[in-house]
């Protein structure tokens, strides 16, 4: 079945969120991937403040060009709209972190944006993990992650939010937070993730799960692989988020594009990050039965 | 709303419609196993967050947006929401659940209400792979075309599924039928909110974790009642 999207990205539509005069920075960010001989390699890149491009560096021997994402800001103030442009070449393989957490800083009315939009080639593979959104008090974020799949290709997304700067006692205070994760197929399977949170209104508020402090996706896709695979990856995964029960709230299912859906909430920056590692490792151990990889992140 | 409308849409609404909804708890078999729902005021907090955050901008959108479809017999944007909603639903059971319940509204619907162009057209895209029925947009369509409005088709849906917790409730918990109909009750306001205030301008959105997971996380329960 052909699925077509119906909406992009959402607006804001509350009266306090009004965006006034462009102001910020309008940071962009381009990456090319090409896969050359064993290895996968940057083979355009373009980026303005603040973003910062490292030369990618080669954790194991697959060749992957691992990228960090360098904003040394440190994050998005009002108005600031970031985008990220990731082209992979057919079969080029990019591993992606960041160094730190991404932080949303309060804002009085402009709301702070990253879009990001990834294409990934035939046979190519993307491991998207960067850090955790750290929402402040009287932020305003709206993020898109958008993934279009060549035949063939693996996009493998972790996306994760904090309720802010916990150790000072903020919690679920930022003013709004849109989130549109999209990735979809050479055919069209999508899988869709999309909230808008907005606390002061009724509808908007964070409910029940303000009693946690991370909540955490991660999508496996690809349209090549056999059910059977999904189904033992499934079964691998729910066996770990049980083993972790006392410490997480987790489910993992199976969404309308071939792969795996999984949500997480944790109370804790460590119990989050230790459970991506272990799914992550999961996920490579049953796709292509690869070790973990060891991070660098300086 | 003409009262011929009335009673042909509330046969859609009716427990005694075979929408085969009782098999199905939508993860609340799980949160009563996994402690999350121990009594009648957690059973109220859980089901009114998910009438929130997870229900209103995302099947009560959807179900007003099949209903205009389906008042002005024009399936195109009906098919739109439908597959939006499919790629939205992230948990298999609760996708397949609601795409099987919608099946049997289309199935009875084209049975019965004859001449409406728009609902054989959509069931019709359903068998062929076209859509993916999903409950929402069925119920949406074939109450548009009773000639129910968003609104009321919105309450009505939101209704109909808040019946569907308690009586899961009641099969998995100790919650009698008064204390269920004292938390249907507390429900009502929060419903009538929703189905008025939710505009089909903004793009659809969900926002229920906890419900979410406990959804996933059904499959793997050692014993279920429950399909879902």
């Amino acid at each position: 079945m052909t699925i077509s999207p119906v909406r992009v990205s959402p607006k804001i539509k509350s009266s306090r969120d009004i965006l006034t005069e462009p102001v910020g920075r309008v940071g962009k960010l381009r990456l090319e991937y090409a896969k050359r001989d064993s290895r996968t390699i940057i083979a355009r890149s373009h980026c303005t403040t603040p973003w910062h491009l490292l030369p990618p560096i080669y954790l194991d021997d697959t060749g992957a060009a691992y990228t960090l994402l360098v904003n040394p800001s440190g994050g998005l103030v009002g108005g600031d709209r970031l985008s990220i442009d990731m082209k992979l070449g057919a079969d080029a393989h990019v591993l992606i972190s960041a160094p730190s957490a991404n932080r949303v800083y309060r804002s009085q009315g402009a709301v702070s944006i990253q879009d990001i939009k990834i294409t990934i080639g035939a046979g190519a593979v993307l491991e998207w993990l960067p850090e955790h959104t750290i929402p402040f008090a009287g932020s305003r974020f709206r993020q898109t992650i958008h993934a279009a799949l060549g035949q063939g290709a693996t996009c493998i997304l972790w996306d994760a939010v904090a309720s802010g700067r916990i150790a000072r006692g903020e919690r679920w205070a930022f003013a709004s937070l849109e989130n549109e994760i999209r990735i979809t197929t050479a055919a069209g399977q999508s899988l869709v993730e999309r909230y808008a949170l907005d606390p002061a209104t009724d509808l908007g508020s964070v409910g029940l799960a303000a009693q946690w402090d991370y909540v955490a996706s991660l999508y496996v896709v690809n349209d090549a692989v056999a059910p059977e695979v999904w189904s033992r990856l499934e079964e691998r995964i729910g066996l770990l988020l049980d083993e972790r029960a006392e410490r997480l709230l987790g489910g993992v299912s199976q969404p309308a594009a071939p792969g795996v859906a999984v949500k997480i909430l944790a109370r804790t920056a460590p119990d989050l990050t230790e459970a991506m590692d272990v799914l992550w490792a999961a996920v490579r151990a049953e796709l292509w039965n690869l070790p973990p990889v060891a991070w660098r992140k300086y | 709303m003409k009262t011929r409308g009335l009673l042909e849409g509330l046969r859609f609404t009716d427990t005694f419609f075979p929408s085969g909804g009782y098999a199905f708890s939508s993860g609340l078999e799980a949160a009563v196993q996994g402690g999350a729902v121990k009594d009648s005021d957690q059973l109220a907090r859980y089901v009114e967050d998910l009438l929130r955050g997870g229900m209103s901008r995302r099947e009560a959108l959807a179900v007003k947006l099949a209903n205009r479809a389906g008042a002005a017999g024009i399936l195109d944007p009906a098919i739109d929401v439908d597959r939006e909603l499919d790629a939205t639903k992230l948990g298999r059971e609760s996708r397949l659940a609601s795409r099987q319940m919608g099946r049997q509204v289309m199935k009875v619907a084209t049975d019965q209400l004859r001449g409406k162009t728009v609902l054989t057209e959509y069931r019709d895209a359903v068998e062929a792979g076209k859509a993916p029925g999903h409950l929402a947009v069925s119920f949406g369509l074939t109450l548009g075309a009773c000639e129910w409005n968003g609104e009321e088709t919105a309450a009505a849906f939101l209704y109909q599924t808040a019946v569907g917790f308690v009586s899961a409730a009641m099969r998995l918990s100790p919650i009698g039928q008064r204390e269920g109909q004292r938390v249907l009750g507390e429900w009502l306001p929060l419903i009538d909110r929703i189905s008025r205030e939710v505009g089909t301008e903004t793009p659809m959105s969900s926002w229920s974790p906890i419900q979410d997971i406990y959804a996933m996380r059904h499959g793997r329960l050692e014993w279920r009642l429950f399909r879902s």
